[in-house]
């Protein structure tokens, strides 16, 4: 009995004071686990957030582009006008679709950690016009006009660097397509691209509501928008940026913004000529092999 | 393995912040300075895998790319489990987190952080490292045998 009751006083000091683990210890704990809670939720929110974001943006196009079919199917013969603005509207929202596709296609193989450098000569010339090309009737629509021209060592109807051309395409697109959303109506949009010292520099330019200083932070992260929510007037998933930092990344290059509210963005990609990656390696010492 | 088994392997240059599995025989080189490589094999199914991470933890800003330690790890293991490797059949290799850029420069060695995510993170896993060659101030190029498990060391310096 005796053995018994001092088990139980030896088991009630235990607890009282372990010599395992600290007070201030366990105060350092809670506080991690707080700080773990409270990114959990806000990576919950942000989850959420992109989940009704992303159900607009793919839903809604779906759900036009049948109606929009159905209305061309009983139009009379002699209309076409109305035909042609339906698939003006079908195209629109086609190409919509099949760029944010593309983006979600691209951020899923990078966290796959399955995105590699392509790298051949790229024609920059011929990309950059047909990337803007692509963006016309979107450009169109809030009467926008795309300048873009190509200055630095690039003077010639060709000029070919070394680099990964679908991931260029796919960054300045998602620049371009930013710039769109964001500029005022009847605005403009400058695209300048320029090679020097083996740099290639894509410098996009709007003039519409730029980002605040609290956004800039954030917008290259993941899932995040300069406006969020569902009833934003602006569409997007909050991809596209994030997507670029990371091909930028794999591209050894830099992106930064230069922005002030409603005076537009100007965004700054430069990317160096791809070398090789085993170019001005040497091996050093004998092989070891472990077995 | 016989050298002319070898040569037929099929080969992979993995980049950095990629991963590489495959249950086909495969050759993967990839070059380390302070990015760390771990490499898993089943020994039973003869099935390996490999990443390249650049940096030791993501911080929930980006995507959560391999080139995370903490992210690049987990995917690798997750691989290697969608393929039918068993946890308790699992071992590692480790390479890398040199120290390269000049200590002088920087608040913090990269290399040394890279090393002690993987240590922690397969000690957590309860997965074995059964050989490594970590730290230093050189380079590597590694070439990893996906069938048999075994890697192929080499110091570098850039000339």
């Amino acid at each position: 009995m005796d053995i018994l009751k001092k088990q139980k006083k030896k088991a009630k000091k235990a607890v009282k004071t372990p010599d395992c683990i600290s007070c201030d210890e366990i105060s350092q704990l809670k506080d991690a686990l707080k700080n773990v809670n409270k990114k959990l939720i806000e990576a919950e929110q942000i989850k959420s957030n992109f989940i009704s974001n992303i159900s607009n943006e793919l839903l809604n196009p779906f759900t036009s582009i049948i109606a929009l079919a159905r209305s061309i199917l009983e139009v009379k013969k002699e209309n076409w006008k109305k035909v042609i603005s339906m698939v003006s509207l079908i195209h629109s929202e086609a190409f919509n679709l099949d760029f944010q596709f593309k983006n979600i296609i691209a951020a899923a193989k990078v966290e796959a950690g399955e995105t590699y450098p392509e790298i051949s000569d790229v024609e920059i010339i011929g990309l950059v016009t047909d990337v803007v090309d692509g963006f016309k009737y979107e450009a169109k629509k809030k009467d926008l006009h795309i300048k873009y021209y190509f200055t630095g060592e690039i003077n010639s109807d060709s000029y070919y660097f070394r680099t990964d051309a679908e991931k260029i395409r796919l960054i300045i697109s998602n620049l371009l397509s930013n710039a769109i959303k964001f500029s005022y109506n009847n605005g403009s949009i400058i695209i300048e691209t320029c090679v020097k010292n083996k740099l290639l520099i894509i410098t996009v330019q709007d003039f519409g509501t730029g980002i605040s200083e609290q956004n800039q932070k954030i917008i290259f992260d993941r899932f995040q928008r300069s406006d969020s929510g569902i009833s934003s007037a602006v569409r997007g998933h909050g991809l596209g940026l994030s997507i670029n930092k990371a091909f930028i990344d794999m591209l050894h290059g830099t992106i930064s913004v230069k922005t002030a509210a409603r005076k537009g963005a100007t965004f700054t990609v430069t990317l160096p000529y791809s070398e090789d990656i085993s170019e001005g390696i040497t091996l050093d010492g004998n092989e070891l092999l472990f077995k | 393995m016989k050298p002319e088994t070898a040569e037929k392997l099929k080969k992979h240059f993995l980049y950095p912040s990629t991963i590489w599995v495959s249950a086909e025989p495969y050759e993967i080189t990839t070059i380390l300075g302070s990015c760390v490589a771990v490499c898993l094999f089943d020994h039973k199914l003869s099935i390996g895998g490999i990443n390249h991470y650049m940096l030791p933890l993501w911080n929930g800003s980006g995507l959560a790319s391999p080139k995370y330690g903490n992210i690049a790890i987990e995917k690798l293991y997750e691989k290697l489990i969608i393929y039918g490797c068993k946890n308790d059949n699992i071992t590692a290799k480790i390479f890398g987190g040199a120290e390269i850029i000049e200590k002088k420069t920087m608040n913090y060695n990269i290399g040394a952080q890279n090393i002690e995510i993987a240590l922690e993170i397969l000690q957590t896993m309860r997965i074995p490292i059964l050989s490594s060659s970590l730290g230093g101030n050189l380079g590597r190029k590694i070439i990893f045998n996906t069938a048999t498990g075994e890697v192929r060391q080499f110091y570098v310096s850039r000339s």
